[in-house]
């Protein structure tokens, strides 16, 4: 469905996106994960044709997106990160102006608005005008404009970026019907839980390379990765850490008062303990963490994916 | 403490370009323009403050010639010769303040004692050129014919009341009165018909108002085009211009549509103000509706396509409110929206053409003051087109960039 080769972007001396390349099958939930600042955003504008690439070439549908960027933007809708609609406006009204814009009869949106509103939970609200809505609810409009034109393959920006728990997993139903319908979904997020819960495919990226790519089982093989114990501590010095590892023989990485232990956590924990409790190491909370996106992420760049 | 506060409330005042902008440059920029208009500029060269006057001769005599040449010793004066059409029509068309005609029987009119045959034709939409030139020309026809107009009564007074009287003792009061300068005298003897030139209609326009109306309605204009122009620099910060451009839509078909919506918001503010004045003060704005409609579409036209050039120069709101604040008021100064270019010097007149609204203003008064047909105004109609134009074709190329750069 889509295919990306050797594809590059720089603004000025900043290198945004590095010489990658991924295909994405349709059907897919495809998840670009990695931090702020990764290339994801761009990525996804140089997909969605809004962006030119330095080099590379991209393909939807067997059709080279510069060559054929109008029929590309057909079969593509976008989810942009930011809130893109008209405040003063009602859901409708936006739903009626975004849908026109993309090409869509005024007959064949009266039918697919109330269809969208049903989806997204907001047909009892579609007359109020947007800026009276949450900002999850306005999430939801948001995607709901890149769907008037039957997209089959949607983009979609940080989707959830500011919304409560309760408007996320609404908007995570959403994508899975959408899914379910055939949709192929290409989701970007610095959530790993996110990734987890949606993506049949994920690219890790980093300082805009991808560094590892695959399904989740793969991603886990790739990385051979054992589970981890997390210890906080308010007094770990250079040396006792240092020390710690000497004597555990284990991979540790210490930020920001977490120290980080890649084991077997029910071979190693008590040794662990003993050993933090012999080198001075106070200890104020033990997390025992399985094998997820962090981790891996953790392993492949040596950083975490967000701030605690 | 508060040197403290003091120091940190001076160094965000000069960090903000705006402020400095408005308090220093903006105020200096109008004070300069203000003191032209005033004349409080007194540095002027005499050919900056030269005033044209056109004549016409059709008496050709000694005196005549003389009169002509006196007005040419002048520095105020520029003399241009036209034929009578010419000049009227020059001045039915306000292109210049006044126009001398020497008419033929000037020798009869001195013998006789008659009303001297001139007559002194003037735009009387520019009353303050037009009463000084007559004030010029009446001091010079006073200085070359007055002694002779003024000693030919007093002969024939003589000759009439005193008919005993010595011939020599005539000649000696004649020679005395001969000293006396009859220049100043002039200013209080009506010796010259005056005439104002205005189309013959019979609904023509307050001046005022007509002043009034347009200068205000074009610099309001102005100011809500540049208030439309942030609503866009707003659609970029908020994201919808980059949805817009995810869609199959042009840049072109935004920029045009932007434009469309500009240009409407344009004449229905223009309409709704002379409808205004219309109601509240009486402004003929049916006289002519094919005249006013015309015009208002290319106001609206020219000011939207301004809009659309100064969003296209700018990255960010505040630019462009500054760089529109300073354009506007600058235009509404030089082009006789805040002060009618009838007190402007002529320097000043002319560089108002560079101004939107020395051409709107000057468009309305042709069709309220002067009285000018349909096809009279449009030379000024296509200038006001033509800007329109040139400004959307720069716009243009300006306008992807700045998408380009907003995409980035």
């Amino acid at each position: 469905m889509i295919k990306v080769f050797n594809l590059e972007k720089h603004f000025g001396s900043v290198t945004a996106v590095n010489k990658i390349s991924f295909s994405i099958q349709k059907g897919e939930i495809f998840g670009l994960l990695g931090p702020n600042g990764a290339g994801k955003s761009t990525i996804i504008k140089i997909l969605s044709t809004l962006l030119k690439s330095d080099s590379g070439n991209v393909f939807i549908n067997g059709k080279e997106i510069n060559t054929n960027s109008d029929e590309c933007k057909k079969i593509i809708g976008v989810v942009p990160q930011e809130i893109a609609l008209y405040e003063d406006f009602s859901a409708y009204d936006n739903l009626m102006f975004w849908g026109q814009l993309n090409g869509v009869s005024k007959i064949s949106l009266k039918q697919k608005i109330p269809e969208l509103l049903h989806l997204i939970g907001l047909e009892d609200r579609k007359s109020d005008l947007l800026k009276t809505y949450s900002g999850g609810m306005k999430r939801r409009i948001n995607i709901a404009a890149a769907l008037l034109h039957n997209p089959k393959i949607l983009f979609m920006d940080e989707p959830t970026t500011g919304v409560d728990p309760q408007s996320r997993n609404k908007i995570f139903d959403i994508i899975e019907t959408l899914n379910a319908k055939g949709m192929t979904v290409v989701y970007t997020t610095h959530y790993m839980e996110e990734v987890e819960r949606l993506c049949n495919n994920i690219a890790i990226i980093d300082k805009g390379e991808i560094i590892a790519q695959g399904t989740f089982d793969e991603l886990q093989t790739q990385c051979d990765l054992n589970e981890y114990i997390l210890l906080k501590t308010p007094n770990a010095t250079d040396l006792a850490i240092t020390m710690l590892q000497k004597t555990i023989q284990l991979p540790i990485i210490y930020e920001k008062s977490i120290i980080s232990v890649q084991c077997k956590p029910h071979i190693h924990l008590q040794s662990l303990l003993n050993n933090c409790k012999r080198l001075k190491i106070e200890i104020t909370d033990i997390q025992i963490q399985k094998t997820n996106l962090e981790t891996i992420f953790l392993h492949l760049t040596g950083k975490q994916l967000r701030d605690y | 403490m508060i040197t403290t506060i003091f120091k940190k409330d001076l160094k965000l005042f000069f960090s903000n370009k705006k402020n400095v902008v408005l308090t220093f440059l903006i105020p200096i920029l109008l004070i300069s323009l203000f003191a032209f208009a005033f004349g409080g500029i007194s540095n002027e060269s005499s050919e900056d403050k030269q005033v044209t006057l056109l004549y016409a001769d059709f008496d050709s005599s000694s005196t005549s010639k003389k009169i002509k040449a006196q007005l040419d010793t002048l520095s105020t004066i520029n003399l241009m010769k036209v034929t009578l059409e010419e000049g009227n029509n020059a001045l039915v068309k306000g292109k210049f303040s006044g126009f001398l005609i020497l008419n033929k029987g000037f020798k009869d009119s001195l013998l006789l004692s008659k009303k001297l045959p001139i007559t002194y034709k003037y735009d009387a939409s520019n009353p303050f050129e037009a009463k000084m030139l007559q004030s010029i020309i009446t001091g010079v026809v006073m200085n070359t014919v007055g002694s002779q107009l003024y000693m030919h009564k007093v002969e024939n007074y003589m000759n009439t009341k005193f008919k005993t009287m010595s011939n020599n003792l005539k000649q000696r009061i004649l020679a005395d009165i001969s000293q006396v300068s009859f220049k100043n005298m002039a200013s209080t003897t009506a010796i010259i018909e005056a005439i104002p030139v205005i189309k013959k209609s019979s609904n023509t326009g307050n001046l005022g108002l007509i002043q009034a109306v347009a200068g205000t309605a074009i610099m309001m204009l102005l100011f809500s085009i540049s208030g439309v122009g942030v609503g866009l620099l707003e659609e970029k910060e908020s994201g919808t211009l980059s949805r817009l451009l995810y869609t199959p839509i042009k840049t072109t078909s935004i920029l045009y549509g932007k434009m469309l919506a500009t240009l409407f918001i344009s004449m229905l503010q223009l309409f709704t103000m002379f409808v205004f004045a219309w109601v509240a003060f009486d402004l003929p704005i049916f006289k002519d509706v094919i005249s006013l409609i015309l015009l208002t579409i290319a106001v609206a036209f020219s000011v939207s396509s301004f809009g659309v050039f100064l969003v296209s120069i700018s990255k960010t709101r505040q630019q462009l409110q500054n760089l529109s604040t300073i354009l506007i008021l600058l235009m509404s100064a030089i082009g006789g929206s805040m002060i009618p270019l009838f007190v402007m010097p002529s320097i000043m007149r002319k560089i108002a053409v560079i101004s939107l609204n020395y051409w709107g203003i000057q468009g309305y008064y042709d069709i309220f003051w002067r009285n000018l047909s349909t096809f009279e105004i449009l030379p000024r109609i296509g200038v006001l087109s033509l800007i329109g134009i040139v400004m959307l074709l720069i716009s243009i190329p300006l306008f992807k960039r700045n998408i380009v750069s907003l995409t980035n």
